[in-house]
């Protein structure tokens, strides 16, 4: 057995010890939390470090297509990190709140597992786990509005995991197999409308997490009513996980299929729904909410791309949005509210602003930010499938960042330029916590501008071996190359 | 006396026709409690498709007793092993939707979903001391019901 398989036993023995443990001792959870989390951290790394080509582990020695296996590379890997770390950053430290703790420590559990699982149905099984995780924590503000939204969020949902498990189904029938390797090798299989069919379902059950077109009701709700730092986990991981699901179904079981299309025209419409809306919101919170679903729609419209440049394009995507997207959301724990209420705060608290225009600027893809250079592949990987569809997506997306553009410097304009309110902007400092934490994601954004060369050289890696589909089938089913990846 | 192929369209066009009527449910009902009735609904129609897949007519229970040769073809147990997990992992997201719904109706004493997104929006703009994001072009897509229509009236006219 790996010790991989601990990144998911520790958090969800520790997350059902929480609330048994706390009320005998009451500094339980204050620690033991970001130790599991750290833990975490610590194995991923390790593998992560000793990783040469991707493994697969068998739940309980029992090989695919019997057993249940888990899928190591390092995107999953990478994602295995980011999981912990973010948690960490966002845990909510000095206050005493085991049940709070718990579903984050179930939700890095639920996560973990959707990241590794290379099963149909465990991938199931771990997004209901993440979704009451994150159901809980949409309802931890215990504020009337928080029990509405999150009410609407599980109906919402519920309804999604419906279709995904009608597309599990549906997939079933076809192929008579729920291991996704198993599933890929069949691939032949799925070349038909019902397939075509069940692949629509499933993304868009989901895609109710990644914050999908037709789907995405909840997302100014609940972000509106949660606190700041859960907002930051939902846009930050929990869509990153669902879309992760997205890819691993595309790469393995319909590579270049028609489904491409299907993808792509719902992370197009998400890009203009989300952006038009940020652009009419008229606070912060909600500003960044409709962002990120214009954000999470071009992931999903470079995924769309066929081939390496693609997925290339998607994980560069995807991982910027990861970085700069919570640090943005912890700044509303103070700046949330009316626009208006920022006016001429650039000259009281100039450092604030002059990291917040940081993580705007890297946003709308500045050169030379990070978020330049993901969406220069994306453009490009637009540009190199010379097809109509992609060049429209190509226009949606450029006509996106001059939305992008504009409103994030409106939001500039007022907190630089405006007038500043005589009423008392005590409210407005962020913290001792949450500026440390915005300057953690700070440096991480540059130290990425700075090693520039050795990040793009390991996301081209990461890439090759992500859209590799013979390494995936391969890898998680054995049978097929003679290779034992017992462990 | 019916084919088996007629059977077998029938059972998958039953299933799937729960799978529609729980959509519909929760797409037109505005009882939240009925809202969580349709989701049961709709999640009992993609079980029984699960169950489908795996369903065999000149087969046996998966079971091994003393009456059945080992060559005796049986029905596929993946799927009701899933439908298991399945309906268990359904009734807990289900009372977690009813405990949810009691609190909402605690707070805003009304079982109506419009009235209840209404009152949210209108509690999470006086939070945010925004205009009303429901005007015009609403955001949610919502339908304006009766209710809402007289409400904003009256708010603007209060504010006149």
């Amino acid at each position: 057995m790996n010790s991989i398989a601990l990144n998911i036993a520790l958090p969800l023995l520790t997350a059902f010890l929480l609330p048994i443990m706390s009320p005998h001792v009451s500094s339980f959870g204050r620690w033991i939390g970001p130790l599991v989390l750290a833990a975490m951290l610590l194995f991923s790394f390790q593998h992560f470090q000793a990783l040469d080509a991707p493994e697969m582990v068998a739940l309980g020695g029992f090989l695919p297509p019997m057993g249940i296996s888990f899928h190591i590379d390092h995107l999953a890997l990478l994602m295995l990190m980011a999981i912990p770390l973010l948690l960490l950053m966002m845990w909510p430290y000095g206050k005493t709140k085991s049940r709070e703790e718990a579903l984050m420590l179930l939700l890095a559990a639920a996560a973990s597992g959707m990241a590794l699982s290379g099963d149909l149905f465990n991938i199931y099984v771990f997004y209901e786990l993440l979704s009451v995780a994150s159901f809980g924590l949409a309802a931890a503000n215990r504020t009337a509005g928080a029990f509405a939204a999150s009410f609407r969020y599980v109906v919402i949902s519920s309804l999604g995991t419906v279709l995904a498990l009608t597309g599990i189904a549906l997939i079933y029938t076809q192929t008579g197999t729920l291991n996704l390797a198993h599933i890929g090798a069949l691939a032949n299989q799925l070349q038909n409308p019902v397939s075509y069919t069940a692949f629509t379902l499933i993304v868009i059950g989901v895609g109710v997490k990644a914050e999908l077109f037709p789907v995405n009701s909840w997302v100014p709700e609940v972000y509106a009513t949660a606190t700041a730092r859960v907002t930051a986990i939902f846009a930050g991981l929990v869509s990153k996980l669902a879309v992760l699901v997205i890819v691993r179904m595309l790469v393995v079981a319909y590579g270049g299929s028609d489904v491409m299309n299907i993808l792509l025209v719902l992370g197009m419409l998400g890009i203009l729904t989300g952006e038009l809306a940020a652009w009419r919101a008229q606070d912060l919170r909600r500003m960044f909410a409709f962002s990120s679903i214009g954000q999470l729609g071009m992931v999903l419209v470079a995924f769309s791309i066929p081939g390496k440049a693609g997925i290339i394009a998607g994980i560069a995507m995807m991982f910027h949005h990861l970085l700069v997207k919570p640090a943005l959301f912890l700044f509303t724990d103070q700046w949330s509210g009316n626009l208006n209420r920022l006016s001429g705060i650039g000259k009281k608290s100039p450092m604030a602003v002059a990291l917040f225009l940081l993580f705007a600027l890297s946003l709308i893809g500045i050169p030379p930010l990070p978020g330049f250079w993901a969406k220069l592949l994306l453009v490009t990987g637009l540009v190199g499938t010379a097809s109509p569809l992609y060049l429209t997506a190509l226009f949606v997306l450029l006509t996106a960042t001059v939305i992008e553009t504009h409103y994030l410097m409106r939001v500039a304009k007022v907190m630089i330029a405006g007038e500043q309110k005589s009423s008392p902007s005590r409210f407005l400092e962020l913290g001792i916590l949450n500026i440390t934490l915005i300057s953690i994601f700070a440096a991480g954004l540059v130290l990425i501008v700075l090693n520039l060369t050795s990040v793009s050289d390991q996301l081209a890696l990461i890439a090759d071996e992500t859209s590799n589909r013979m390494l995936y089938i391969g890898t998680s089913y054995p049978e097929l190359t003679n290779t034992l990846g017992v462990k | 006396m019916i084919s088996i192929s007629l059977l077998h369209w029938l059972l998958y066009g039953g299933a799937i026709s729960l799978i529609v009527i729980g959509i519909i449910g929760v797409v037109t009902l505005n009882n939240i409690f009925r809202i969580v009735l349709a989701i049961a609904i709709a999640e009992a129609g993609a079980n029984l498709l699960l169950v489908i897949a795996g369903y065999r007519f000149d087969a046996v229970a998966p079971i091994f007793t003393s009456g059945i040769s080992i060559d005796q073809s049986m029905v596929d147990p993946v799927p009701q092993a899933m439908v298991l997990t399945a309906i268990v992992i359904g009734v807990g997201i289900q009372a977690l939707a009813l405990a949810l719904a009691v609190r909402v109706y605690q707070h805003y004493k009304t079982l109506d979903i419009r009235e209840i997104h209404h009152l949210m929006m209108s509690d999470i703009d006086q939070q945010y001391n925004v205009k009303s994001l429901l005007s015009p072009g609403e955001v949610a897509g919502e339908r304006p019901t009766p209710e809402n229509g007289l409400n904003s009236t009256q708010g603007s006219e209060g504010q006149a």
